[in-house]
């Protein structure tokens, strides 16, 4: 074929060699990836297969008396998760809502800004803060010692705020745009056409912040070794210590350089990595999707 | 806008109000930014027939329609000036700097249908229900009703009688323009402001919503925008040239405004 454009060597060049290194580039990663799992999955598999009292799976960790067993952890985990985003996710749904509808030009400028600057600070500053602000109150309100599942609670919610509100942002804003001239035309307010058709539609970006959600409060360590105390126990209350298997993991490579403790934070990270895959690949799969699917149909 | 609010009877009379007509548009000017979309524009609507906008793109005609149920105002840095004054049955009222005029109320009576059919995902019947219960405020018992005399009003309701599940997306391109028309009937305006309705639609299709107008205009004052002078001159009663953001000329049924003299006016 006849080219019509001249002057493009160069560039399609580029183009023609681009192809190879990003499939090398993206080679090397996928292999880094499976070389980790591999790895961890290697170390971690005595423990699956050799289920039994003082094995990784077991409610206590006494290391001097030969038992090993990370289930605090885990369950420690999945609370202090779980409760962090009862309270963010409502809040993200709640200022996304907001910035998008009703809050008044600068408010809503301020707002967003304000966001997009929270995802910048680092977790440590957020622990830091908490340390002398956070724990006093609650030691001062509850009793206990500050330190605890509450204090570590509210400030991941603090922490994956930002990330929720940024994903429901992305995916309702198209929505939102798609429909509000029309919507406007006939008499409803921004508010009304995001709570009854825009939001209906998004139960998936909505799951799926959730889900991101879920994978950066579980992944994170630093909050929880700073703010939650690490006794590795089921807590009874929100006051109570816990450990989560990201700060456990922390403590114990701080500690111990081989030995059935070491071996046993495989396991902590083998689960670890399967609770965060399964997480991110089932969220970016739901954010994946155009919303309008024949199944959101009202 | 003038700035703040400002009572209605301290609103001078305009000279437009003088004319015969249910919209008056008094020294109206819209700008976007630094971009000045409409240039101080005084014309009077007849609330009889359909008054058809006709222009190049760009040159103001559907800034001109949303001046009317203030749908300009929705887009970032517009600024009005000048007033528009409608009549929707008690008199004309000013629609800009109008302390008791509630926005949501205004685009009620002053309906619009745009060039796409811009239903909401969602099924036949809640496309209806949902306006008619939030905006227009009808209790949930009168909306099975008041939807099939819409539908009926626009020919649909044999159609889609036992389909108003039926997700609004899978209708023909027709029909969701017709659906469109319905709901915006339904809400009971005095004021159509169509904007190029029948342009994204096929020749048949185009054909009964023009037939639909023209049955419609006798009933309410019908305010179009057209990229066709074909159907300017099939379905106006008096067409209105729009050029860089002003009136060019106006023209009356009575005159013969055939394609060839609105081409020459373009």
């Amino acid at each position: 074929m006849r080219k019509i454009h001249g002057g493009t060597g160069a560039a399609e060049r580029a183009g023609e060699k681009a192809p190879l290194l990003l499939r090398l580039a993206a080679g090397m990663a996928l292999l880094g990836i499976a070389m980790l799992f591999a790895m961890i999955l290697a170390f971690a598999l005595p423990a699956f297969l050799q289920p039994g009292p003082g094995g990784a799976f077991g409610w206590f960790w006494r290391p001097y008396q030969g038992e090993f067993g990370i289930l605090p952890m885990l369950a420690g985990s999945l609370l202090l998760s779980c409760s962090a985003l009862l309270l963010a996710w409502p809040l993200a749904l709640a200022v996304c809502c907001w910035t998008l509808s009703a809050a008044p030009g600068l408010l809503r400028t301020g707002t967003r800004a304000g966001i997009r600057f929270m995802t910048a600070i680092p977790t440590v500053v957020y622990g830091f803060a908490a340390v002398f602000l956070l724990t006093p109150l609650i030691r001062a309100g509850l009793g206990g010692a500050g330190r605890c599942w509450l204090a570590a609670s509210l400030m991941l919610s603090l922490l994956v705020l930002p990330t929720m509100a940024l994903i429901l942002e992305a995916g309702l804003k198209p929505r939102l745009d798609r429909l509000c001239l029309g919507g406007q035309a006939l008499g409803l307010s921004k508010l009304e056409i995001l709570w009854f058709l825009v939001l209906p539609q998004s139960r998936k970006t909505m799951l799926a912040a959730l889900l991101l959600g879920f994978g950066r409060a579980a992944g994170d360590t630093l909050l929880p070794l700073m703010l939650a105390g690490n006794a590795p126990q089921l807590p009874g209350a929100l006051t109570e210590s816990l450990r989560t298997l990201t700060a456990h993991m922390a403590l114990v490579t701080a500690n111990e350089v081989g030995g059935a403790a070491y071996n046993s934070l495989f396991t902590a990270g083998a689960l670890l990595l399967i609770i965060n895959a399964v997480v991110s690949l089932l969220a970016r799969r739901l954010a994946g999707r155009p919303g309008n699917l024949p199944g959101e149909q009202m | 806008m003038t700035e703040g609010p400002e009572a209605p009877e301290n609103i001078p009379e305009p000279e437009a109000v003088q004319l015969p007509g249910s919209v008056h548009l008094q020294d109206l000017s819209v700008n976007f930014g630094r971009h000045q979309a409409l240039k101080n524009i005084t014309a009077a609507f007849s609330p009889k027939g359909i008054s058809v906008l006709v222009g190049r793109s760009g040159s103001g005609k559907t800034t001109l329609l949303r001046s009317i149920n203030r749908l300009n105002e929705e887009f970032d840095a517009c600024a009005t000036s000048g007033q528009v004054y409608a009549d929707f049955g008690q008199g004309l009222i000013p629609l800009y700097d109008n302390p008791d005029l509630f926005l949501p109320d205004l685009r009620l009576r002053a309906g619009m249908l745009f060039q796409n059919p811009n239903l909401f995902p969602v099924s036949v019947y809640r496309n209806l229900a949902l306006p008619l219960q939030l905006a227009a405020g009808f209790p949930k018992a009168e909306l099975p009703d008041r939807i099939r005399q819409a539908l009926t009003s626009v020919g649909l309701w044999k159609e889609l009688e036992n389909r108003l599940d039926l997700p609004a997306e899978r209708l023909s391109g027709g029909q969701q323009q017709r659906l469109c028309l319905a709901r915006t009937l339904a809400l009971e305006p005095r004021i159509l402001l169509l904007d190029e309705p029948t342009a994204s639609l096929d020749v048949h299709a185009a054909k009964e919503i023009e037939d639909l107008l023209l049955q419609l205009a006798g009933r309410y004052t019908v305010i179009m925008v057209s990229h066709s002078l074909a159907q300017a001159g099939r379905l106006g009663s008096r067409i209105l040239v729009c050029e860089e953001g002003r009136l060019s000329a106006t023209l009356d049924a009575g005159a013969d405004f055939s394609e060839e003299m609105l081409a020459r006016l373009l």
